[in-house]
């Protein structure tokens, strides 16, 4: 029992500049080793999508097929012997393979492709371009972006407020009709969205058709931009209902759950017997000691748009990432399919950036224990 | 130390199951004067918690039945509505350290705005007056200032105790009820603590009820004591008579079953188990395990009136004194 008088000083103070610090000490850690796990995640998908340099080979035999094509369609070509062909060929194939420097080893192009990555310089398309004709990876993609972003990020941050907002409330309210008929109704998102979809196209398109069945605008598009928004909301309707319909319920039970268990801690019951107002307890007794886990699930489901994208965008005829990556991968678009991960790759790097620092933030736990290892 | 301050009648707490209803407080009566101590005594699951949650009002959803009489000085809390309650009589002048009150704290909330906020929540201080009484009771309790800022994952398990209890005496409360308020901790904080709790009731006016199942450690600090069994109170008796003749056979074999340091018997264990809470037995409920056990166990005995202020609940001690009933 130390009951020595203590002289009163101003911990708040003393207590804020110490966590500053453990911050900062705490931020770089996170970046040095995010920056890492980004340049290894680049390196991985560069390495698997050329199948370790086994695509080279594939790349050749496309290489030499096509500049045959070429010599035999062209008529300046017609009275060469089949020698001076074959040369001309070779000549072209060899010319090629430079060009995109197919003769050095895969290993050491590999560390040339992850430079370029991580500057974000993703070459060039094979087959694909984009509306505006650039065959840069970056173009076509940047491109496609907003139309995912617009698309999925309405739809989550619809599903996610509106779950977590009603799971408060039924979590109030346990066992109530109500508590009872969302649970029951959670395994309808077992369903997913695009499943959804083909009914309401179904349903709000052809039997009553009040509802366009896809594509992001009318064709031609409005001039006004008022005009132009409103038939973007109409083409949104759908499927952010298909979306909406799909997670609304499993996301609602699982938060209810999350909601009811938090507040069983005793921490809770104890601000109770402190006779706190219930809004408060909710507030600062339920939320704020929970917020990390909130908002972990809030950014990771908005980077994780486009996970379910390229079915459902390829449903509602979106021209998002989606359907652009499912076209890459129909074409064997190899540039576009990394180009795509790595964008991914970046993003993911950024929010999860993003969510170590307000952990930090929030939770006294993450920043001051994690300053002391 | 004459005034009473807390007055519980036939209080009773029961609790829907799948399996039925618990009857975990089964109709309590007692009372407590101004600064003094009541010990509750029991063995686990007998209702003990139960009991300080009826009166702190802080109820699991699923209860079944809540009833009985509870005035505190002049005001008869049981019949206050739940709002009115809470802002005039919880922790105002009703506290609770809760069992397991290591996880008490709000884990992100840093230890002095928690001691200080029942006052800036229901009084309305200013952060700065209330933190500045907050220093006052963490000093009284015995944690230094440099606590203050500190989170609550950063204190050791006997320092977190006397956050909680420094907490419960902020607002200056009538009557504090402990938990089990040593239970986790090892016996040298165990120690500090009951002696700090000691030292408190020496210095403020305050009544305590403790409840516990550690009878050793409770009698340090007793002024009166309560036997509870499966959900009953069985006797009710100043410190000085429980601990020396207890008259309930419960009581005497509990006695007999401490441990004691300074003389050569054996402590005798109690046996057999105590009765389910689910459908307690008709009759005495201690009867199946009791020696003295004869016909009239069969129906439920009243508190009988031992002398002032003593009662217990067998019919040994019916023709002692003829007069059973609450004594009200």
């Amino acid at each position: 029992m130390s009951q020595s008088p203590a002289p009163i000083q101003r911990p708040a103070r003393r207590g804020w500049l110490r966590d500053l610090r453990r911050l900062l000490l705490y931020t770089a850690k996170r970046l040095l080793a995010l920056f890492v796990t980004v340049l290894v995640g680049v390196y991985l998908t560069i390495v698997i999508a050329n199948m370790g340099g086994q695509v080279d080979e594939l790349r050749r035999v496309q290489i030499r097929s096509e500049a045959a094509e070429a010599v035999r369609a062209d008529p300046a070509f017609q009275d060469l012997s089949s020698e001076e062909r074959h040369e001309l060929i070779e000549r072209q194939v060899a010319l090629e393979v430079e060009r995109l420097r197919l003769d050095e080893p895969f290993m050491v192009r590999s560390v040339d492709y992850l430079q370029q990555a991580m500057r974000l310089d993703l070459g060039r398309a094979e087959q694909m371009h984009s509306d505006r004709g650039s065959r840069a990876v970056y173009d076509i993609i940047v491109e496609r972006l907003p139309a995912t972003v617009l698309l999925f990020g309405t739809a989550n941050l619809l599903v996610f407020f509106t779950s977590v907002l009603v799971a408060l409330f039924l979590s109030r309210r346990y066992g109530s009709a109500l508590d009872r008929s969302v649970v029951a109704l959670a395994p309808t998102s077992a369903a997913p969205g695009w499943f959804y979809g083909i009914f309401l196209i179904l349903l709000f398109a052809f039997v009553v058709p009040w509802l366009p069945a896809g594509g992001m605008v009318a064709v031609p598009p409005p001039e006004s931009n008022w005009a132009y928004a409103g038939s973007l909301v109409r083409h949104l309707l759908l499927p952010v209902a298909a979306m909406f319909l799909s997670q609304i319920f499993i996301s609602i039970y699982s938060w209810r759950t999350f909601f009811l268990i938090h507040a069983s801690e005793d921490y809770v019951e104890m601000a109770r017997a402190k006779g706190l107002p219930s809004r408060l307890i909710e507030r600062r007794y339920i939320l704020r000691p929970t917020l990390s886990p909130i908002i972990t699930s809030f950014l990771l489901m908005l980077i994780g748009l486009w996970s379910g994208a390229i079915i459902l965008e390829q449903v509602f005829n979106w021209p998002g990432l989606g359907s652009l990556l499912f076209q890459a991968i129909g074409h064997r678009d190899t540039p576009v399919i990394i180009g795509s991960v790595v964008i991914f790759a970046y993003l993911l790097a950024v929010t999860v950036f993003l969510l170590d620092i307000l952990y930090a933030l929030l939770d006294p736990r993450v920043r001051i224990e994690g300053g002391q290892r | 130390m004459s005034e009473t301050l807390l007055r519980v009648e036939e209080l009773a707490l029961h609790y829907r199951t799948r399996q039925g209803t618990v009857r975990a407080v089964d109709g309590i009566s007692f009372d407590i004067r101004r600064n003094e101590a009541l010990v509750v005594l029991g063995e686990s699951g007998c209702g003990k918690s139960s009991l300080a949650k009826a009166l702190m009002r802080v109820l699991p959803r699923n209860v079944a039945h809540q009833g009985g009489r509870v005035r505190l000085g002049e005001v008869e809390v049981s019949a206050l509505p739940d709002e009115r309650f809470r802002r005039e009589v919880q922790w105002s002048r009703l506290a609770l350290v809760m069992q397991a009150s290591m996880n008490a704290l709000n884990p992100v909330v840093r230890v002095g705005e928690q001691v200080a906020e029942p006052l800036r929540v229901l009084h309305g201080w200013s952060r700065k007056r209330a933190l500045d009484r907050a220093v006052e009771v963490l000093e009284l309790v015995g944690v230094s200032t440099d606590f203050l800022a500190r989170y609550p994952f950063e204190l050791s398990g006997g320092m977190r105790q006397r956050v909680v209890l420094a907490m419960a005496l902020v607002a200056e409360p009538e009557l504090v009820i402990l938990d089990e308020p040593t239970s986790a901790l090892d016996v040298l904080t165990q120690a500090s603590i009951m002696n700090a709790l000691k030292r408190i009731k020496r210095e403020l006016d305050t009544s305590f009820i403790l409840i516990t199942h550690d009878v050793a450690t409770s009698s340090e600090l007793a002024d009166r004591v309560a036997l509870m069994y499966a959900g009953q109170l069985v006797e009710v008796a100043d410190a000085a008579r429980f601990f020396g003749e207890p008259a309930h056979p419960y009581s005497q074999m509990l006695m007999a079953s401490v441990p004691r340091l300074r003389q050569r018997t054996r402590p005798e264990p109690i046996p057999g188990q105590p009765p389910s809470l689910f459908d307690p037995p008709g009759g005495c409920r201690f009867a199946e395990r009791c020696p003295y056990r004869f016909a009239r166990c069969a129906q439920d005995p009243p508190a009988f009136r031992l002398g002032e202020r003593h009662r217990a609940r067998c019919w040994l001690h019916a023709e002692n004194e003829g007069n059973p009933g609450g004594g009200r």
